[in-house]
């Protein structure tokens, strides 16, 4: 058997059995599932540290999210129904414990589908995911290449969809021309400084100064303000900060007497941003994160179950957590309970496969395609209509929703030329 | 002989060792390994006095080099890891020119500016580091077998045994360096600089020494983490991780060669290992930091110093049949 695993090509099969042999006493993952046993699911996300802002509040969201399935009978297979359970493992935002996080989901705990914040994490996991053809999710398609084909990104199309902000705001304050723009020097930061420079040049919006990128280690943000605002714009663009970032920042353009435009990708806990600046300050600021007690979400193209009620009981448990992935992850979950019922089982083959039929899926805000040849290498990324909200009296408010196609089909040659500029480009990667 | 049954012992126990852990485990067990060669070469640097804050970056270095090498080059990996170790140590020796123009607490803040200066350098030059995402897809090491045994080093238990050879030549030879008449130097470099100097002996020039020996042990760890993992960027050797070292070397102490790897491999099987076990894993960074306030209270000399009342009781209990005559 050792000698057949070592000297064999190695399927998924034969790497998780042979696995099991030369680690002594470890199981061997479940491949198939047993009548009415329980259905893992792996969540590789950062829980704690600087990052863990886009991991703790989404698998919070995914425990309610399972409860309410379990609750309705579970997830329905060919034989029978099954209850779903989360397994997570703390990544800490590094690609080595990723690793390490991901063989313990696949090898140890048996999961069925992995999901993951991505980022700098996901190339410690694609040997991983290669080796085992387990299917992963990520909310950041700038992990998508045609190497990556058991990868999806069936929620969060970063940054793509902030385009919708900006052509919101060039159609609704026509009044404002110059922007300037701040990120840090990350993996998330510059592919969104290269979407809303494509997003500005497309609505006419001239940029007055070159992108101003800090470090992620930096905590005084007073001379970057002082810096942005030396130009006097417009607009502030605070692209994809975490929001580590986007409190200090907004506290600086309060305090520094900012009375511009403010916009970014996300806001999250934005009531203690209004806490610390003010309610007056912070009216008019645009992001693409709604709270899901927002009415717009009760239309009939909205491909999420009673989101009002998982609002109020996601805000019940964790009052003031609530941020822009608490449902992003169970969205996800959605897409793949669908496509297991589908399938009739949880194989990472058959699952992929039945979600993708057809090439267009129920992605949250509605129906979308499955898109990212020309970006990303592969359409492994659910895009469609993508909301854009707008604090109005000290709420966050869904004023409309974009779609992210029909910009792409009239400026994506803008977004490419900018993508390419900042080597974010599938094949420009290193 | 004693000593030999010693030795064969321990290399069975590591034979077995990856055997009996889960594969998470496993995992954890190769970036322990490497870990253990970090803090050791750390160690070397911190007997001349000396603590830096850019020794992480400098196991980077190592880490960059030997990937672009292998991969811009074809150099086979076991090669691209010598050379890694090599670069960091030239590397090592162009900073000592400004850094050990300074000392203590300047040589602190000095080695961390260096370090930041280079980890930018990472950042701002897309071509050939790879900017902020860094580099991925790092050549692994090549499969191959050796009749009884395929050494697979997607598996965590072949690249165990193979860091396992390298860690343990490497801390071979930093452990006859410490014994050689140059490690003494470095001990009176630190302890006795006015009569070391007074003798004839150059400070800066064994302050250096040891700086880049330590910084080419510390580049071969580096790539030997490169080339497991496939992927590195700047943040993988931030000021952060460089905080993991200190407070292994400074928990387990450092007074002996044993100290710093004994507080790696107890923080470490602790942190990674312990808590999350106890489902833990959110408030681990809580926990974490109050083991460590707690230890540095009741342990100020470290975990060595545990170790060392049990051996000299168990000295003094040989020593008392003898003393009895």
């Amino acid at each position: 058997m050792i000698t057949k695993a070592f000297n064999g090509g190695f399927s998924r099969r034969m790497f998780l059995k042979s696995s099991a042999v030369t680690a002594l006493g470890a199981a061997l993952p479940n491949v198939t599932l047993a009548a009415g046993e329980t259905i893992k699911i792996g969540f590789l996300a950062p829980l704690t540290g600087a990052v863990a802002a886009w991991g703790t509040p989404g698998l919070e969201g995914c425990k309610i999210w399972a409860e309410r399935v379990n609750e309705a009978g579970g997830i329905k297979l060919e034989d029978g129904e099954h209850k779903i359970e989360f397994v997570s493992y703390d990544n800490e935002y590094d690609p080595a414990k990723a690793r390490t996080g991901a063989t313990k989901l696949i090898r140890e705990d048996g999961v069925s589908f992995v999901m993951m914040l991505g980022g700098d994490t996901w190339p410690g996991v694609q040997p991983v995911a290669d080796k085992t053809g387990m299917l992963f999710s990520t909310l950041l398609p700038s992990d998508l290449s045609p190497d990556t084909p058991t990868l999806l990104a069936p929620t969060e199309v970063h940054p793509i969809y902030l385009v919708t902000g900006v052509e919101w705001l060039a159609e609704n304050r026509p009044e404002l021309k110059t922007a300037v723009m701040c990120a840090q020097d990350d993996a998330l930061g510059l592919p969104s400084v290269a979407t809303y420079l494509a997003a500005f040049e497309a609505a006419g919006i001239e940029m007055q100064d070159e992108p101003l990128l800090f470090d992620p280690a930096t905590t005084d943000f007073a001379p970057v303000v002082t810096r942005l605002l030396s130009t006097n714009p417009d607009i502030v663009c605070l692209d994809t900060c975490y929001s580590d970032y986007v409190h200090p920042i907004c506290e600086q353009l309060f305090q520094q007497g900012f009375k511009g435009q403010i916009i970014s990708a996300t806001a999250d806990f934005y009531d203690q941003i209004i806490a610390k600046t003010s309610k007056e300050f912070m009216e008019g600021f645009i992001f693409q994160f709604p709270d899901f007690d927002d009415p717009a979400l009760n239309a009939d193209n909205i491909n999420f179950p009673d989101p009002n009620g998982f609002y109020a009981e996601y805000n019940k448990r964790y009052p003031g957590q609530w941020g822009a992935v608490s449902w992003e992850y169970a969205s996800i979950m959605e897409l793949w309970k669908a496509g297991a019922e589908k399938a009739g089982s949880v194989d990472p083959d058959a699952v992929l496969a039945a979600m993708q039929e057809g090439g267009k899926g129920q992605h949250a805000f509605g129906e979308a395609e499955w898109w990212g040849e020309e970006l990303f290498g592969i359409n492994n990324a659910l895009v469609g209509d993508w909301p854009v909200v707008v604090i109005e009296d000290g709420k966050a408010t869904i004023k409309g929703f974009k779609s992210i196609p029909a910009w792409y089909d009239k400026h994506g040659d803008l977004l490419i030329k900018h993508m390419t500029a900042y080597d974010q480009m599938w094949n420009q990667r290193s | 002989m004693r000593n030999l049954i010693i030795w064969i012992a321990l290399a069975a126990g590591l034979i077995v060792l990856p055997n009996v852990l889960s594969f998470s485990q496993q995992e954890v067990l190769v970036f322990l390994t490497i870990n253990i060669l970090l803090v050791a070469s750390y160690r070397l640097l911190t007997l001349t006095g000396e603590w830096s804050l850019g020794h992480v970056v400098i196991m980077g270095v190592g880490a960059y080099a030997s990937a672009l090498l292998t991969k811009t080059t074809g150099l086979p990996v076991p090669l691209g890891i010598l050379a890694g170790g090599m670069v960091a140590a030239l590397i090592a020796l162009a900073l000592s020119y400004p850094l050990f123009r300074m000392k203590g607490f300047y040589f602190l803040i000095g080695s961390f500016a260096a370090g930041e200066i280079i980890r930018l350098l990472w950042k701002r030059f897309r071509d050939p580091f790879g900017g902020t995402k860094g580099l991925k897809g790092i050549d692994p090491m090549p499969d191959f077998s050796v009749g009884f045994y395929n050494f697979d080093f997607f598996e965590p238990t072949s690249y165990f045994y193979f860091a396992a050879i390298v860690v343990g030549v490497c801390l071979w030879i930093l452990w006859r360096i410490e014994k050689s008449p140059v490690g003494l130097t470095f001990h009176a470099v630190h302890w006795q600089d006015k009569l070391a100097q007074a003798s004839g002996v150059n400070l800066r020039a064994y302050r250096t020494l040891a700086f880049v020996i330590a910084s080419g042990f510390a580049g071969i760890s580096g790539a030997l983490l490169a080339h497991y993992i496939g992927t590195i960027n700047p943040n993988s050797f931030d000021v952060e991780v460089m905080v993991f070292v200190l407070t292994w070397a400074i928990v387990g102490g450092t007074s002996t060669f044993y100290g710093p790897i004994l507080g790696c491999v107890v923080l470490t099987i602790l942190n990674e290992v312990v808590l999350r076990e106890l489902g833990l894993e959110q408030t681990r960074p809580l926990i974490y930091g109050l083991i460590l306030i707690l230890s540095i209270l009741f342990m100020p000399n470290g975990l060595e110093s545990i170790v060392q009342k049990f051996t000299r009781r168990k000295e003094a209990g040989l020593m008392r049949p003898e003393e009895a005559k």
